[in-house]
Order: structure tokens, then C-alpha cells, then sequence
């Protein structure tokens, strides 16, 4: 049963910043609060605001291989922002509330499974580290997650990439035209989670009015199908058409009609860089979205009132909704060896860009496609910082639901790749056990994190 | 000599103070004329003391809360300027209210022009239905108040003889809607206040006291009384700040203690944090309304020494009314005083009504006297002990908005339980007990309230917003914009202007020897960083008279709090 409360949390991180001038940076969120405050919002019966807290490595280990530990990558601000979504979620699951918003810095939907740094200013990945908190501290299964900002969420399809238990779908400018340049409508999952990956691109100037065709006849079809038990809103505000670093022109409304129909469990802000024209209005409107209230005198001074779209836009984009849902119909009756191939393991090249702090990345990812569960996965990393040596590592992943054959594969998988040398670290995540290995070479020595059971 | 008088809802407690020893003390019945009962409690304390002997009075009157409570005062109407944001629905205030056009944003900008021709037709209305009183506020007022004042000249060009009030100069904080209920009950109280006020000076200019008068306000500071004139509302819930400056005041300086003043029907709880009385986040509530009304942390708890006890089934409930007095003192109910008399934790009444008391309750469930009478005390102990938990729980789980606030929260347990008040003697221990403090009574505990006014320090504060991009600052508590001239304006100029602001202030309250030890309690910089290049500075200072109390009451110290 839902009761009637939001809960907040608000952690504009009034002391943390990539850099003076980075867009991330302590100013981000001071309008927001400005606005917040004056309209009186938290005194509403509504709402209410919870002091944040801190996730434990622990709970990073369990989503992250941060090289080389979860320690060198992640801020104590990163610790609180990821902790107040999951802080939010407890009070969501226990009922005291029955929605929420972590209006926080740092955002994290770019950080993607293996972390060498900072890529398009997210280290830990919010959303990920959420889900899989959910999963294990309240057996919840079944989690979609619904990306609004302009950028494609990468980081977290790229930890969701093989994992048929959460649907993640994204919408986003066109990757040809914005960072980090990936979601197009062909990048859908892998073998085991054929359709569990949706990627909307959109042309750049598009407007509330087809965002809201894309919602409508698409975005709720496919939730309404999937049945999510808990719905996730990467909550990014850089649609807005007074963003700097996007080209659309959604509004503050336009935003919280989306949040009104999602109707999200927990939203967690991600980008959003107009940080006076757009900020104070659109996380206004989508508090007050969450919490039932009347949002349409929420008007940012620039509004430019309804803007006739480009058809030949609108038509590419009825296209593109037209052919998902396709692909979303006929999931199941799909030849996956055919897109696939037919191995035991399925794998795939990745070449990835951290643009923040200049690092070049290859992996090789291979996947198990096991009839039983969803697979273990191996990474093979090789990160190139510019200077010395690149360093290169192994990783081991194996899901929540993992098949006793998968862990002992995986498990001999980590052994071996312990004996070679081209190793600097040999990670093994074991989120059916909750165990987690690293292993250094240098110093011949293997730490273990072993989080809290379940209950505690 | 100093004089402390808290006019509460039931009795006036007075002392005379020399030299931090409490030299005279008395207890009069609070009356339906306060001045009455505050003169009478006066003359009591200060037979064979000559008025010119006393430095300063200080006292804490319930005039407004009452006035507030009963609702004797005119209507007043408000004229809104909520701009976008809120549906204004959502708002909901307790009189007629307009809503016009025009808007300022939060850096002070404005993004909706006014329409003055709303305000006449406003205006009409509200001389139409009888109101000659408006207060008119608008959102963001405290950082541009020029809507504000231009809505006022255009009412008072209608009506020259109204009362108008502003929100920015009842209230420099953020937030809208508590701004519009600080200045509507601002407006309401203002006249009957200076009646009251013009009452008090009078009746002490006759008992020959030439010292200084002062009030105190909800947050334990104090203003004279002549100031309190601009900020009659926040005289309300004085008494509560009253009795913690008192424990403060008799208790040893940087102790973490738990106040519990148990009075007939309630009990009030406050915190002290190593030695400094915790402030509410937030402004109080006000007959049901959240004002800007700066005030201690205090949790009334409805029980009692006098609360009513009832056996329902096989249950015993203490209840939140009084009907009277407890039964061994002639009351028609048992309450909790009757079990402590039982049990010997208090000497009050008869202890033979007492035990018939617990008798009633008792018997039915084949109950002795004893055993009921414990249950009861348990009850009201449980209870208090709950919330004190809960208070601390709460202080804990106050939001934090940087990194390092969040990293140095740590768990504060109090050392001490404090109580104060008619029913402190019995039910300290225990609660004491149950948290693991100590207990502390200490002496003239029932006048506590009293010594807590006439300790407590005058408090002044300024509140200095610059915008250099603009090349604009604000003192919200002058209500004064002003512009900066030097291209070199930074943070220290923006302290030290905010000093200077704070004397001009104190000089005008006649409290110039109170800038002395100022503490900055904010103090924010960030900057504004456009295409990445900074175009300016938000700068934000607070700086404040020194909190707290003039010195310690008791063992024959007069030392100053340092
Ligand atoms: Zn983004
Ligand atoms: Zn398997």
C-alpha cells in the first residue's frame, strides 16, 4: 500500500566540484535551493526531507571494479550521493513513503562497470549501485530504470547489458550530434537480455510534444508489459531548452508530465547544466509532480510557450518508436543465435572515451550464455592513461541469479587469470554470494569485501 | 541588580538577582490582566530595594501568544505576489487574499513587471469588506523588495491611514508562504502590542526603575523593549526559552543536558548542546501556522502532573487534559501527582486521597495501590523518555547540504537530565535513569524560568547577501539594498561590511556594548561561472551578537561566560 509522503533528499554538495569552472561544480544546485526554500516546498505535509547518507564500499564493489580499488575512485560526496538514492529506496520499500526524488550531486549514469576514472563527470554509477542494493537488501527482482537526460545513459546500459531482470531504456539527442555518442535503436541488450536495452534517439530541437508521443507510445507500453516491481528515473535535466550543453527544448513542464505519467519509485538527478534558467524550475516541477501537486504555475521567465515541431523530425522519430515497439512485440520469438552467433560465450569489443580525465579503454566483455541464469561475464581491460605503462586487468562478474556451473566456471576463470602476468589486478564480483576479490600483483595480495547479510 | 519576570499561563515568576546570587523570588497568579500580575510579582521581589538600585528587567509575557490564540485583533488582508511556482492553491491563509501580478527570482531579478491597477482594484475590495489593514508580500521579496514597496505606496496613495506590512522587513530568510503568515501576524498584533508595551514602561517608570527593559524572545535572546515594537511576534513562546536559559544559567557551562520542565498538563523538552541551547531548524508554528519566527528547539509533550488518569478495560490511560487538581489535593481525578504521592516521590497533598486514588484505578483489575500507582508513573516516564529520544533523532537527522556537514555528524547522547518545574522532583530520577544521565534538580528550579530571563543576553544579527555580477547587496534584516562600488569587493569586505552593519544596528537599540566578541554563524561563497569564465561572487554573511547568558546563577559566581 502507497502512502501519501515524497521523501528528499537534497545534497546539492555545496563543497565539491570537478573543477572551478566544470560545469559539475558547487553552484549547480544553489538556485534549486533558492527556489526550493522560498516557495516554501518542504513545509508542505507532502514532502519530506531526509538528511543524506553515505553508501558503503561495500556497496560499490557490488556494481564497480573501480581500478584499482573502489577507494582511489570515488569522493566522499560520491559515497553520499549514491547512499541517499539508496537511503530513499529503504523508506520507499519499508512504505513510509511512496515515492522520492535524491536531488543530488555527484551524477553518476556514465560510469560504466569497470572504473579508470571520471567519464562525463560521473565516477560511480547512482542508479546501478541502487539496483543492486534493491535486489540484495530487499530481494526485489524486477527493475526498469527510465534514462530523461540528454546524454545516453551508457555507464548504466552498460552494466545492465546482459542482465534480463532490469529493463533499461533511454532516451536522448542523437549520438551523432551529442557525448558520448552510443544509444541507437540497435544497441539492445545481449543474447541474455535481448530487448531489456531500448535506446529512443532523438533529433536535436525536438519539443515536449513528441517527447510526450515517445512516452506515450512507447516508453508506457513497454513498462506496462515488462511489470517492473520498482520503476527508476535517471533524472536528467539537459533536455531543457536553455541547457548548454543540449540542443532540445523540452520545458519544466514538459518534465514533470513526464514524471506524473512515469510515476517512478525513486527519481535521482543526473545532468543538467542550466543551472539558473532551468534547474530551479524543472526540479521544482518534478518535486511537486512526485508528490501530487499542481505544477502547471511552474514557469521558467524564458518559456517560450508551445513551439511547432519540425514534421520531418517528428516523422523520424514516429519511425523510430514505430520499430521498437517491433522489436519489443517480437522479443520472444526472435532467433537470437541468428543476431548472436551460436557460441558458448558471446562477446563483443568495446573501445571507451574518459573524457574528463583523458583515458583511453579497450576491453574484450564475453558473456556465458548458460540455459540456467543470466551468465557470468569476464572483462579484459586495458586502460591508457597517456603516460607509462597502460594497465590492464581482468574481471569477473557473476550475476545475482547465477547457476551453481557458472559460479564454479567463474570462480576457476578468476584462479587463472591470477596466474598470469599480464594482470596489474584480477577482480572477482560474486553477486550471488555478495563476496567480492581483488588481487594485486605487485604486492601478491588478494582483499576481501564481504558486505552485510541480508537483514542487517 | 538584575530582575527576571515570566508571565506564564497559570503563575508570574519573578527573582531579583545580585551579583549571580538570587537575592529575592516570588510567585503570583497570572491574572487575566498581565500587567496586574506583573506588577504585583515586582513589588513582591523588591520590598526594601530602592528602583534605582536595578539595572535591568527582562521579562517574558504570553500578551501575544494570547492575542493570537483568542484572535483579538483586526482583519487584515493580504495582497500576494507568489509569481510562477507554487499553485497558489496550495497556499492557504486564513483571510482574504489577492493575488496580483508580478515576480522577482531568486538572485533579486525581476521576471513579471507589477500591475498597479491590480493593487486599486485590491484595495477596494478589501475597504469594501471592512479591512483597514494589508500586508502585502511578495516571493523573493528578501532579495529585491522594490514590488513590496512600490504595492505599499500605491495602497497607501488609496488609504493614507492604513496599516501596510512588508514582508522583507519582518522576515530576511527564505520562504514564501512563512513570510506572508510573519507579516500578517505582525500586522495584527502590532497595534494592541504597543499598547501593552506603553502600559509595562509606564507601571515601571512608577516603581521608580530607570534600568533598561527588556523582552525576550522566542530564541532566548533579548531586545529592549522599545525594539520589540518592530518584532512583536517574536515575543510569542518566551516561557519555554525562559526555563532552558534558566537551566542553562544553573547548570555548569558546556554541559549536553536534557531539559524536562514538567508542568501541570505539559512537559516541555529542550536540548543543550555542549552548553548552548539547541535552535528549531526552522521558524515556529503559530496558532497551526509556520512563521519565520526564529525559536529554541522545544517539544511540548501533553502530560502532566496534573493529567487526568483512567482506567479503560484493563488499561490505564493518562490523558492530555486537566480537570482540576490532582485528587490528593482536592481534584475530582486521580492523576499522576497522586501515584508520586504514593509512592513517596512527592510530598504534595494528602497522601490518604492519594492511595484512594490509585484505589479507583486500581481495584477493578485486582490492583495494589502500589503497583498502580508505579504503572502510572512508568507511563508518564516512558512517555517523556520517547520523545526525548526523539528529539535527538531528529536533531541527528537534520539535512546537511555539504560534504563535511554530512562527514561530522556524530551521535550526541546527553549527560545530564535537568529537570525543572512542579513535577521535576518525581520523575527526574527515573528518566534520568532510563537514559543513562544523571539527574539534576537544581536550586530555585521553580523559578528557573525567571533566573533564565534575567540572564539572558541581547541578540542582534545581520544577515549580508552580495551579488557582485549585479554589483548589488542586501542586509535583510534593515531591509537595505544597496550597491557595491568597489570592483575589489570580496569576502572580507563583505564581513566587515556586515560588522559595521551590526554597530549601526546595535547603536540604534541602544546595545553598543554588545558587539563586543561578534560570532559569524555563515558564511557562503560561491562562485557564478557563465561559459566558463566566472562573472561574479554570491557572498553570504551572518555575523551575531554573542548568544547565550550574561553569566551563572548559584554557588556565589558571577562569571562570565567566556
Ligand atoms: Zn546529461
Ligand atoms: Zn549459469
Amino acid at each position: 500500500m502507497r502512502n501519501k509522503k515524497t521523501g528528499l533528499v537534497f545534497f546539492p554538495a555545496f563543497d565539491w566540484a570537478i573543477s572551478p569552472t566544470h560545469p559539475e561544480r558547487e553552484e549547480r544546485l544553489l538556485y534549486t535551493r533558492d527556489q526550493i526554500f522560498e516557495e516554501g516546498v518542504l513545509d508542505l505535509p507532502e514532502i519530506e526531507e531526509y538528511a543524506p547518507r553515505l553508501a558503503t564500499i561495500h556497496d560499490i564493489a557490488r556494481v564497480h571494479f573501480c581500478v584499482p580499488r573502489v577507494q582511489s575512485q570515488v569522493t566522499e560526496a560520491h559515497l553520499i550521493a549514491a547512499g541517499s538514492a539508496t537511503l530513499l529506496a529503504d523508506a520507499i520499500v519499508h512504505g513510509e513513503l511512496k515515492n522520492g526524488f535524491a536531488l543530488v550531486r555527484p551524477p553518476g549514469h556514465h560510469a560504466m562497470r569497470v572504473v579508470h576514472g571520471n567519464r562525463g563527470f560521473c565516477n560511480i554509477n547512482n542508479e546501478a549501485i541502487l539496483v543492486e542494493y534493491l535486489r540484495r537488501h530487499h530481494g526485489i527482482k524486477r527493475i526498469a530504470i527510465v534514462d530523461s537526460d540528454v546524454h545516453h545513459g551508457d555507464g548504466t546500459q552498460d552494466i545492465f547489458y546482459h542482465d534480463p531482470d532490469v529493463l533499461f531504456i533511454s532516451f536522448h539527442q542523437d549520438g551523432r550530434t551529442i557525448y558520448p555518442g552510443t544509444g541507437f535503436p540497435n544497441e539492445l541488450g545481449g543474447p541474455g537480455a535481448y530487448a531489456r536495452t531500448i535506446n529512443i534517439p532523438l533529433p536535436p530541437g525536438l519539443g515536449d510534444e513528441t517527447f510526450h508521443y515517445v512516452v506515450d507510445n512507447l516508453i508506457l507500453p513497454i513498462l506496462e508489459d515488462f511489470k517492473p516491481e520498482f520503476i527508476v528515473n535517471s533524472a536528467g535535466q539537459d533536455n531543457h531548452f536553455t541547457d548548454p550543453l543540449g540542443s532540445m527544448r523540452f520545458t519544466a513542464r514538459g518534465y514533470a508530465e513526464f514524471t506524473r505519467k512515469l510515476n517512478p519509485h525513486l527519481a535521482v538527478l543526473e545532468g543538467g547544466y542550466a543551472i539558473e534558467t532551468a534547474l530551479p524550475y524543472v526540479n521544482l516541477a518534478i518535486l511537486l509532480a512526485l508528490a501530487g501537486h499542481d505544477y502547471s504555475y511552474v514557469r521558467e521567465p524564458e518559456w517560450p510557450g508551445t513551439m511547432p515541431e519540425n514534421p520531418e523530425r517528428v516523422a523520424r522519430v514516429q519511425r523510430v518508436v514505430e520499430q521498437l515497439r517491433n522489436v519489443w512485440e517480437n522479443r520472444d520469438r526472435v532467433d537470437l543465435d541468428k543476431i548472436f552467433g551460436a557460441g558458448t560465450f558471446f562477446q563483443r569489443r568495446k573501445h571507451i572515451y574518459y573524457d574528463t580525465d583523458y583515458i583511453e579503454e579497450e576491453q574484450l566483455e564475453r558473456v556465458r550464455r548458460c540455459p540456467n541464469c543470466p551468465g557470468y561475464i569476464t572483462i579484459d581491460s586495458r586502460a591508457d592513461h597517456g603516460y607509462g605503462h597502460p594497465s590492464r586487468v581482468f574481471c569477473v562478474s557473476i550475476p545475482f541469479t547465477a547457476c551453481g556451473a557458472c559460479q564454479t566456471e567463474a570462480y576457476d576463470a578468476y584462479e587463472q587469470a591470477r596466474g598470469l602476468a599480464q594482470y596489474q589486478f584480477v577482480y572477482l564480483q560474486d553477486k550471488s554470494t555478495d563476496t567480492f576479490l581483488a588481487f594485486d600483483r605487485d604486492k601478491d595480495q588478494e582483499w576481501v569485501s564481504e558486505g552485510p547479510k541480508v537483514g542487517e | 541588580m538584575y530582575i527576571g519576570i515570566d508571565v506564564g499561563g497559570t503563575c508570574t515568576d519573578a527573582v531579583l538577582l545580585d551579583r549571580g546570587l538570587v537575592r529575592a523570588m516570588a510567585k503570583v497568579p497570572t491574572r487575566e490582566d498581565l500587567l496586574s500580575s506583573l506588577l504585583e510579582a515586582l513589588d513582591e521581589i523588591m520590598k526594601g530595594v530602592e528602583g534605582e538600585l536595578v539595572e535591568r528587567v527582562v521579562f517574558s509575557t504570553t500578551v501575544i501568544t494570547n492575542l493570537i490564540a483568542e484572535k483579538k485583533y483586526d482583519p487584515v488582508g493580504l495582497i500576494l505576489m507568489p509569481g510562477p511556482g507554487l499553485s497558489p492553491s496550495l497556499y492557504r491563509f486564513p483571510t482574504d487574499t489577492y493575488i496580483i501580478q508580478g515576480a522577482i527570482d531568486y538572485r533579486g531579478r525581476e521576471i513579471i513587471p507589477l500591475r498597479l491597477t491590480e493593487v486599486d482594484q485590491a484595495v477596494a475590495e478589501l475597504a469594501a469588506r471592512g479591512y483597514h489593514k494589508v500586508a502585502v508580500v511578495g516571493k523573493f521579496s528578501c532579495r529585491n523588495h522594490r514590488h513590496e514597496k512600490e504595492v505599499a505606496a500605491r495602497v497607501r496613495w488609496n488609504y493614507p491611514d492604513w496599516h501596510v506590512e512588508l514582508g522583507h522587513q519582518v522576515a530576511g530568510q527564505l520562504n514564501f508562504p512563512r513570510r506572508v503568515v510573519s507579516a500578517y501576524l505582525t500586522c495584527a498584533t502590532r497595534e494592541k502590542y504597543q499598547f501593552f508595551v506603553r502600559s509595562v514602561q509606564e507601571a515601571i517608570a512608577q516603581r521608580g526603575i530607570k534600568g533598561a527593559i527588556f523582552i525576550l524572545k522566542a530564541d532566548g535572546g533579548t531586545l529592549p523593549l522599545e525594539s520589540s515594537l518592530e518584532v512583536p511576534v517574536e515575543t510569542i513562546f518566551s516561557g519555554p526559552a525562559a526555563s532552558t536559559l534558566g537551566v542553562q544559567a544553573l547548570t555548569p557551562p558546556g554541559e549536553t543536558a536534557v531539559v524536562v520542565d514538567i508542568g501541570g498538563t505539559t512537559t516541555d523538552l529542550a536540548l543543550i548542546l555542549s552548553g548552548q541551547p539547541l535552535l528549531a531548524s526552522r521558524g515556529a508554528r503559530v496558532d497551526d501556522m509556520l512563521t519565520h519566527v526564529r525559536a529554541l528547539a522545544v517539544k511540548s509533550v501533553p502530560v502532566g502532573g496534573d493529567s487526568v488518569v483512567e482506567r479503560v478495560g484493563k488499561d490505564i490511560i493518562i490523558y492530555s487534559e486537566r480537570l482540576g487538581a490532582p485528587y490528593c489535593l482536592g481534584g475530582p481525578m486521580p492523576t499522576p501527582t497522586d501515584a508520586l504521592r504514593v509512592l513517596g516521590l512527592t510530598r504534595l497533598g494528602d497522601v490518604d486521597r492519594a492511595r484512594e486514588a490509585m484505589q479507583m484505578l486500581g481495584a477493578p483489575l485486582g490492583l495494589s495501590v502500589a503497583e498502580v500507582a508505579s504503572r502510572v508513573t512508568t507511563r508518564v516516564i516512558e512517555t517523556i523518555t520517547r520523545e526525548i529520544e526523539a528529539m535527538f533523532s531528529r536533531w541527528e537527522q537534520e539535512p546537511a547540504y555539504r560534504v563535511w556537514e554530512v562527514l561530522q555528524k556524530k551521535k550526541v547522547r546527553p549527560g545530564t537530565v535537568v529537570g525543572v518545574g512542579g513535577g521535576a522532583a518525581g520523575f527526574v530520577s527515573q528518566i534520568a535513569a532510563r537514559l543513562g544521565c544523571y539527574p539534576v534538580i537544581p536550586p530555585y528550579a521553580p523559578v528557573a524560568n525567571a533566573i533564565g530571563a534575567a540572564v539572558a543576553r541581547p541578540t542582534l544579527q545581520v544577515t549580508l547577501r552580495a551579488d557582485t555580477e549585479q554589483g548589488i547587496y542586501i542586509i535583510q534584516e534593515e531591509g537595505y539594498q544597496g550597491k557595491i562600488t568597489e570592483r575589489s569587493f570580496n569576502e572580507e569586505k563583505a564581513l566587515e561590511l556586515a560588522k559595521e552593519w551590526l554597530c549601526k544596528r546595535a547603536a540604534r537599540h541602544g546595545l553598543e556594548d554588545c558587539v563586543e566578541g561578534l560570532e559569524v554563524t555563515r558564511r557562503e561563497v560561491f562562485n557564478m561561472v557563465r561559459d566558463w569564465v566566472t562573472v561574479g561572487r554570491l557572498i553570504d554573511v551572518t555575523v551575531q551578537t554573542r548568544r547565550g547568558i550574561l553569566h551563572h546563577v548559584g554557588a556565589g559566581g558571577t562569571s562570565d561566560e567566556k
